[in-house]
């Protein structure tokens, strides 16, 4: 069996790992060794897909092909567009459902462009590793819904993975830091990434992970913080020129170099060249960005007390604070963290590598090396269903470990109905439309009159989060088939079209690139060693011709089909034989060659 | 009645005779019918006293044996057996550790409906939740200049309410070590008290924090 591979998705960077016999280790880019992929997907007109650094860098140039914080996107539905979006990409308008960018020509989904990001990934870890890689282990915010992790499957499958496990992420990086520091006792992580904030309350025993509570927003991070700064840079230029969105695109560049620079500097400058002007000058202090990203970091503390309340505990309770995610370098967000846990974090190992260096463990886990090791985590939202008066009937509460199973009876309201419709939400308020729905299911029943049918309905939340739906019929005994209609999400139909149309093509136009290099080779050495026979008939040893004839029509006969690995092996057998043949041509040649030199000097 | 998870069989791979979640012999996970006891999921015998600290190691090393991510590379079937049965310690341990949860699950076992009973609310209870309801809705109707007064009652009754919710608790887990246990019907009218101060407390959270935002 082939390793299986941990990956941080996140919504800037994103990363891969494996657990390894010393640990848990980053698998770099095998051409450039670099630890980071840039979460950037850009789309070309040419139809050429790119990835990483080198779309990063396009971002300025074609900001709207450019996908730069996809995760941003993963399970939302169109409705969810922001205006500040509507700046920065193009979407298909007035979709239902899931969202689509128009990006080049193309019309893509969030799982699509995450899928390209997992396959980077995966080639470096097949480079790494020297074998296929086939299974992942891929992290999400722990405060991701339903959809969002459906999505992020998607994204895997898509990608070629088969996904055995999502992991939250904080609770990845507890991970890392249990195996680091053999910690004991209640731990906190405090995750600022990209685009997301996380806080996880664990309790570490014995190997054991359990989480008491977890808590986020799913639209707050780093990002945010670089689009306040660049907005200082952006008054700076003439009216107009500000709102282009390739300008944005390079003041959001130089305000993310500024904000690293200023977590270690009192002052930054920040720098915007526009191609045919002078370049914009605007330096920011450390007092300054603090003012502007006060707000956003405020924004934290509350789901850090919402955390601990949910788990009973106060902050003296906690031991360590771990912080989580690039956006903790900030010297604003450490100080935050140390006024709400009363501690100053643990930074022991880069915020940025420590989920997936978790994500590798949990690989481990799964794979079988780690048996000491066991992670209990929780549903972060709570899940129900829509009742009568559009009130929202909770199934299973917030921070509830899974799995977690409930079983449900429904019966019927108007005689002969024959079907039963359940619609299921998860969010944390009274009323049903306040919640995000995640999907309808549609499940058959005998036609009776209204009342007598007894459906029992099975609601699971996996290990993953992710919610399974089973019926059984309690009269007849009978399982029941439920159809699925996510909200926000692909149907399986829909990830079969796109593996057809996009995986399976580009696996196809790589198996043919392979036909045709066989067919090439195949071709000069039938085209030689027939020359050869003809020419040099006379130099064949007995029994050697008909050798050589069997394996020339052989492979003469898979010239023309696609097995390219059967043309291989038939291509190799011909060299084998014709081999001592060629020796002797090239011996007579060579004699030849003497001879004439002899008679010249004669 | 049986107080065995599975009841009494034999283990589906290797025919040991087996009574609990997991074989004694070769750690296969047992399937189950209908609802298991939640005792003898964790193997306890059915009892209202549970010590916290044996139920969290039990806890966890039942964990340890049924988890899927133990079951990764296993047969279909017994990632669905583990992911069962997984579900149901987790019921088990979340249902033990709440002596709340701990009665109204031993009023099911027993026969007892919560909210059954003649009396239903008792009526001091029932005008205590009137007279918050009405200072809720004064503090959600309250003009800007008086809402801090109305805020303060309101906090003042939060704190009130908690405390006895508290004080509650603690003489539900006094009244499970008492000997002979609590009556069924007893028990049935202190958990009534306890969830409707729950509700009680929930609306008042969710008014005082609404105002805030």
């Amino acid at each position: 069996m082939s390793r299986i591979i941990g990956i941080d998705l996140g919504t800037t960077n994103s990363l891969v790992a494996f657990l390894g016999e010393h640990g848990p280790t980053v698998v770099p880019d095998p051409g450039t060794g670099a630890r980071l992929l840039p979460s950037a997907v850009a789309f070309l007109p040419s139809g050429e897909v790119v990835v990483g650094e080198r779309a990063r860098e396009l971002a300025v140039e074609r900001p709207l092909d450019t996908i730069l914080s996809v995760k941003r996107f993963m399970g939302l539905g169109f409705e969810h567009v922001t205006a500040a979006d509507r700046q920065r990409y193009r979407f298909v308008e007035g979709g239902e459902g899931i969202v689509r960018f128009d990006v080049g020509g193309r019309v893509v989904t969030a799982p699509e462009v995450s899928s390209y990001i997992l396959r980077e990934l995966k080639r470096w870890a097949e480079a790494a590793l020297g074998e296929a890689v086939t299974q992942a282990v891929i992290t999400v915010p722990a405060y991701f819904n339903d959809s969002q992790r459906q999505a992020t499957k998607d994204a895997g499958r898509l990608a070629g993975l088969e996904v055995l496990r999502l992991v939250n992420e904080p609770t990845a990086a507890a991970l890392a830091y249990g195996l680091d520091q053999g910690a004991e006792g209640v731990v906190a992580v405090y995750d600022l990434g990209g685009g997301t904030f996380d806080v996880s309350i664990l309790k570490l025993r014995g190997g054991v992970f359990e989480v008491l509570a977890t808590n986020g927003d799913t639209r707050l991070g780093g990002d945010d913080m670089d689009e306040h700064l660049a907005t200082l840079l952006l008054a700076e230029l003439p009216a107009g020129l500000g709102s282009r969105p390739d300008v944005r695109a390079r003041a959001r560049v130089a305000a993310e170099r500024a904000k690293r620079v200023l977590s270690d500097a009192p002052r930054a400058e920040m720098v915007l060249t526009l191609p045919g002007r002078e370049p914009v000058h605007r330096a920011v202090t450390r007092a300054e960005l603090e003012d502007l990203i006060r707000e956003i970091v405020q924004r934290t503390a509350t789901p850090c007390r919402r955390a601990l309340k949910d788990a009973g505990l106060e902050p003296a309770d906690v031991r360590e604070v771990v912080a989580v995610g690039g956006a903790t370098r900030v010297p604003l967000v450490r100080r935050t963290m140390q006024e709400l846990f009363q501690r100053p974090p643990l930074v022991a190992l880069d915020p940025e590598e420590v989920v997936a260096l978790g994500a590798g463990i949990q690989a481990g886990i799964l794979g079988g090396s780690r048996r000491d090791m066991l992670l209990l985590d929780v549903v972060p939202l709570s899940l129900g269903i829509a009742t009568m008066g559009g009130v929202f009937t909770r199934l299973v509460d917030r921070n509830t470990t899974i799995p977690v199973s409930v079983k449900e009876t429904f019966t019927t309201a108007v005689d002969n109905q024959t079907a039963v419709d359940i619609h299921v939400l998860q969010g944390e308020r009274e009323l049903a439309a306040d919640n995000r729905s995640l999907a309808r299911f549609k499940i058959p029943i005998d036609p009776l009159p209204a009342g007598v049918p007894r459906l029992e309905v099975t609601f699971l939340v996996d290990a993953n989060g992710i919610l399974n739906v089973t019926a059984g019929d309690l009269r007849t005994g009978r399982e029941r088939s439920v159809e699925v209609k996510p909200s926000y999400g692909l149907s399986d139909e829909e990830i079969e079209r796109m593996l057809e149309e996009s995986f399976d093509h580009a696996e196809t136009d790589v198996q043919e690139r392979q036909v045709r290099e066989a067919r090439v080779e195949a071709d000069m050495i039938l085209n030689a060693t027939r020359e050869q026979l003809t020419r040099a008939a006379a130099l064949l040893e007995p029994a050697e011709g008909e050798q050589i004839r069997a394996a020339l029509h052989r492979l003469a006969a898979l010239r023309d089909g696609e097995d390219y690995l059967a043309m291989r092996d038939a291509i190799e057998a011909l060299s084998r034989v014709t081999e001592p043949f060629a020796r002797r041509i090239m011996d007579r040649s060579l004699n030849e060659a003497m001879a004439q030199r002899r008679l010249e000097e004669l | 009645m049986s107080t065995n998870a599975t009841g009494d069989r034999q283990c589906w791979r290797c025919r040991q005779e087996v009574t609990a979640l997991v074989c004694p012999r070769c750690e296969a996970v047992q399937p189950f019918s209908g609802e298991p006891d939640l005792f003898a999921v964790l193997g306890l015998p059915r009892r209202l006293v549970v010590d916290p600290v044996d139920l969290e190691q039990r806890y966890h090393e039942t964990s340890r044996l049924v988890h899927p991510d133990r079951f990764q590379t296993a047969s279909a079937r017994e990632r669905e057996l583990s992911v069962d049965a997984s579900a149901a310690v987790n019921r088990a341990y979340r249902t033990l550790r709440d002596p709340v949860a701990l009665g109204r699950y031993w009023l099911t076992l027993n026969g007892v409906a919560l909210g059954g009973g003649q009396q239903g609310v008792p009526p001091a209870l029932a005008a205590e939740v009137f007279a918050v309801q009405e200072q809720l809705e004064e503090l959600r109707a309250a003009r800007a200049e008086d809402a801090p007064s109305h805020r303060r009652e309101v906090s003042e009754r939060r704190e009130e309410v908690a405390t006895r919710l508290v004080r509650l608790r603690g003489e539900l887990v006094e009244l499970y070590g008492a000997d002979g246990g609590p009556a069924l019907e007893d028990l049935r009218q202190r958990l009534a008290e306890i969830a409707y101060l729950q509700t009680l407390l929930g609306d008042i959270e969710e008014t005082l924090e609404g105002g805030a935002a």
